[in-house]
């Protein structure tokens, strides 16, 4: 079996020990984005060379509330945030002048679990200087946390969910509202075909308790907001999309449609990546062996060939489009077992650069983690 | 000619309580009219109270719902509301109990010993810790015990669903153990009879008058203990209807949301309304080590309908005033956000609610320090807590009981019922 990703290894480890690290976004080939549960947006410039690790450049100042969601605009003009705030703010990705400041990157709990009978002291803050900025513009739609967010491939029109279940298409340029409709659940994650016909949602109303979960997989005409198709029923009898649905994607050629699972943390092989048919929704197949605990993001690389995922496992996972095989895994396991505490730290989302060289993943353990998928030194 | 239709000779209910009376002062489990000495039955009929148990499974958190730290880092997302009641907000995701606030006795000091599941859900149900290693009663027990309504036909302790634990009548006896019934409310199988009511009167009338004479030949403990369940199934099939409350249902899940937790709140008005002393049930889930915050947020959609609308009939119904609510769990969660962004299993400072049951609502009790890792203002244990629930169901705190020729408490040592909320 072909390995084209068997040179990947771990090029930076960016520390950021302030929240939980949520979502992350290339800018082009050479700058990351990263999100944390605060509403911090931080801006890293990547070196050419893996030497020194680089300190955040930019800090975006704007949420409220924790990011969910990052996407960047096609030719990384801009990049695009989804909070719990109820806004999805738009901010200038090329611009690097604004004002001043200073980010403590560890000011961050020490985490507390179940037997801590005392908080530890914090360590030494760790302070960086960055460039501030504020957003350009906001949308200011929705009535709920927002949680699904997807750009159409000609950069036109955004989509965006949130859980109030509703879904909204906007002009991207302009902030105006084109249409919305009504979903069934919350709205987990989305995203609109390339063709820029079909809008797909995967919704769930969480529960941790087994057979109480309310979860759907449903395709949408983009122009009236009509089912296409439910993608749901087929999964009830195997209960499998009862720890949730945390991605659901098309691939920038409109072969593939993807999604996964692990919104709910479970034990064993819960985190399951399924294909689809981009049309109706059926099943093609599964893509195994599953993440264990929960698969919690997924991201089609530029090559159209293969798919990467990563979990609560901490594994990040590249499979071949063509026959589901798992071609590679990169692990991010902690050694120290004092450092990951009583419950694994996730991999919360993954991104992979433009020119498909840099894959970058948001880590709750206080980090943001950014791999190259080539052997550089050829 | 004696005959079983002869009205003039013997009710069924005088029937069975004559029965009892027989039975060698053996006291049948968990059934009102069954179980007490004229003393007891006195006292209950005195107190006349009532307990509904809300138990929120897993560790519901404080600063999520009602103790919340709005621009502190141990914030999190939820946003706080005002309630009817000046100084008093909620979390965003409770609005119709927010209504409600002038009903609430919330309690934002609580510090508690046991912070895992079994030994916090024991702890939370006793006032004991379960490290005692001794039999002590669940709440529910003891209310059973002293408020019960002599003459209901219903068990005086339901249990709908067993999420949050069974932690059984220890040292009062079995006759106090948990009547447990699905949650939807149906119950077990042997409940249901398989011939038409009258026949099933009749039915067990002969019966009872048959082994009353073979039980004055052979008094004893196995003989009477299995005319007890005898006894517990025949009156459990003539009551079965009020724990059936399918009906009703359609009507009132628009108010109490259509969930399981919404039905079985309803089915406990209903339960109370028909006599039941205690009744607990359990909305679960809570247990936020990860992604603590959509789940929460989830949980809280569910407990606002169901809870709020629970205290409004109560209160429709004149019932409040004799009914006390608690809202309750095994602990609190943890101030500080874990990498998992969830909130671990904390005791040192969390929240509980009461309201109802004279009860005095509209107010907070205690407080927790600015970011909620340590109490700041009056400190209330398990006892105290407990001392304050019994107090107000007229239930004597430091009752003592006899295990053997043991002495135990119903609260411990030093335990004292908060004053302030009693109105």
């Amino acid at each position: 079996m072909a390995n084209p990703f068997s040179d990947a290894k771990i090029l930076y480890t960016l520390p950021w020990n302030s929240d939980v690290v949520f979502a992350v976004a290339f800018i082009g080939n050479d700058k990351v984005a990263a999100a944390n549960r605060r509403g911090d947006i931080l801006i890293w410039n990547l070196p050419a060379t893996g030497d020194k690790t680089p300190d955040p450049a930019q800090r975006l100042i704007g949420h409220t509330g924790p990011v969910n969601r990052l996407l960047v605009s096609p030719g990384g003009k801009t990049l695009i945030s989804a909070s719990n705030d109820r806004t999805v703010k738009f901010w200038d990705a090329l611009k690097s002048e604004g004002n001043p400041g200073t980010i403590v990157m560890n000011d961050g709990y020490v985490r507390a679990g179940v037997s801590v009978a005392k908080l530890p002291d914090p360590p030494p803050p760790i302070t960086v200087k960055v460039v501030e900025q504020k957003p350009i513009r906001e949308f200011t739609g929705h009535k709920e946390w927002i949680w699904g967010l997807a750009l159409s491939r000609d950069g036109k029109t955004l989509v965006s969910g949130d859980e109030a279940k509703q879904v909204i298409l906007s002009d991207a340029q302009t902030g105006a509202e084109q249409r919305r409709w009504k979903v069934k659940h919350w709205v987990r994650a989305l995203d609109i075909s390339p063709d820029g016909k079909l809008v797909v949602t995967a919704e769930q109303f969480p529960f941790i308790r087994d057979g109480d979960t309310d979860v759907g997989l449903h395709g949408w005409d983009a122009q009236t907001g009509e089912m296409k198709f439910d993608a749901t029923k087929q999964f009830e009898a195997s209960k499998v999309l009862n720890v949730g649905p945390t991605s659901f994607r098309f691939s920038d050629n409109g072969k593939y449609l993807a999604f996964c699972l692990g919104h709910i943390d479970r034990d064993g092989p819960a985190g399951k990546v399924f294909l689809l048919n981009p049309t109706t929704g059926e099943k093609v197949r599964e893509l195994t062996p599953s993440h264990v605990r929960g698969a919690t993001d997924l991201a089609f690389h530029p090559d159209g060939k293969h798919l990467f995922t990563c979990g609560r496992d901490r594994v990040v996972k590249a499979w071949q489009l063509s026959d589901g095989a798992q071609v590679h895994e990169i692990s991010l396991a902690i050694g120290d077992k004092k450092k990951q505490g009583p419950f694994t730290p996730t991999l919360h989302a993954i991104s992979i650069s433009p020119d498909g060289k840099l894959l970058a993943v948001a880590d709750s353990s206080g980090q943001v983690v950014v791999c190259t998928l080539e052997d550089r030194k050829k | 000619m004696f005959s079983f239709h002869d009205k003039n000779h013997l009710s069924r209910r005088s029937l069975m309580k004559g029965l009892l009376t027989t039975a060698s002062g053996l006291a049948v489990a968990n059934w009102g009219a069954l179980t007490h000495s004229q003393t007891i039955a006195a006292e209950a009929k005195r107190s006349g109270k009532r307990c509904i148990m809300l138990y929120m499974e897993g560790g519901v958190s404080q600063i999520d719902t009602f103790d919340m730290k709005p621009g502190r880092p141990t914030a999190g997302p939820f946003l706080p509301i005002q309630t009817k009641v000046n100084g008093i907000q909620v979390c965003e995701y409770l609005p119709k109990i927010a209504t409600h606030a002038d009903k609430l006795a919330i309690i934002r000091s609580m510090k508690t010993q046991s912070v895992d599941h079994g030994i916090g859900g024991y702890h939370m149900h006793t006032c004991y810790p379960s490290s005692q290693r001794f039999p002590h009663p669940e709440i529910g027990a003891m209310v059973a015990k002293y408020c019960e309504n002599p003459d209901s036909d219903l068990p005086s302790f339901v249990k709908i669903g067993s999420g949050s634990g069974l932690y059984g009548a220890g040292y009062l006896g079995p006759q106090f153990e948990p009547f447990v019934v699905a949650d939807d409310g149906k119950l077990p199988g042997f409940a249901n009879p398989s011939v038409v009511p009258d026949i099933q009167d009749r039915r067990g009338e002969l019966l009872n008058f048959m082994e009353q004479r073979f039980a004055e030949q052979r008094p004893g403990e196995p003989f009477a203990a299995h005319r007890t369940s005898e006894l517990r199934t025949l009156r459990l099939m003539k009551a079965r209807k009020t724990f059936d409350v399918s009906a009703e249902w359609e009507k009132a899940k628009s108010r109490y949301g259509d969930s399981s937790f919404g039905r079985a709140c309803f089915t406990a008005f209903k339960l109370v309304e028909a006599g039941v002393s205690f009744v607990e049930t359990s909305h679960q889930g809570y247990d936020g080590h990860n992604d603590n915050f959509p789940v929460h947020k989830a949980n809280l959609q569910v407990l606002d309908p169901a809870w709020a609308s629970l205290l409004q009939d109560l209160q429709d119904r004149g019932l409040l005033k004799d009914t006390l609510v608690v809202w309750t769990s095994e602990f609190g969660r943890t101030p500080a956000i874990n990498f998992q962004a969830g909130r671990d299993h904390f005791g040192r400072a969390w929240t509980i609610v009461l309201a109802g049951g004279g009860i005095k609502g509209g107010q907070h009790y205690g407080a927790s320090n600015r970011d909620g890792f340590e109490v700041q203002d009056n400190p209330v244990n398990e006892g105290d807590l407990f001392a304050t629930m019994y107090k107000t169901l007229g239930i004597n705190h430091r009752a003592k009981h006899f295990l053997g020729s043991r002495p135990i408490w119903a609260t411990p040592d030093g335990a004292k019922p908060i004053q302030e909320l009693l109105g």
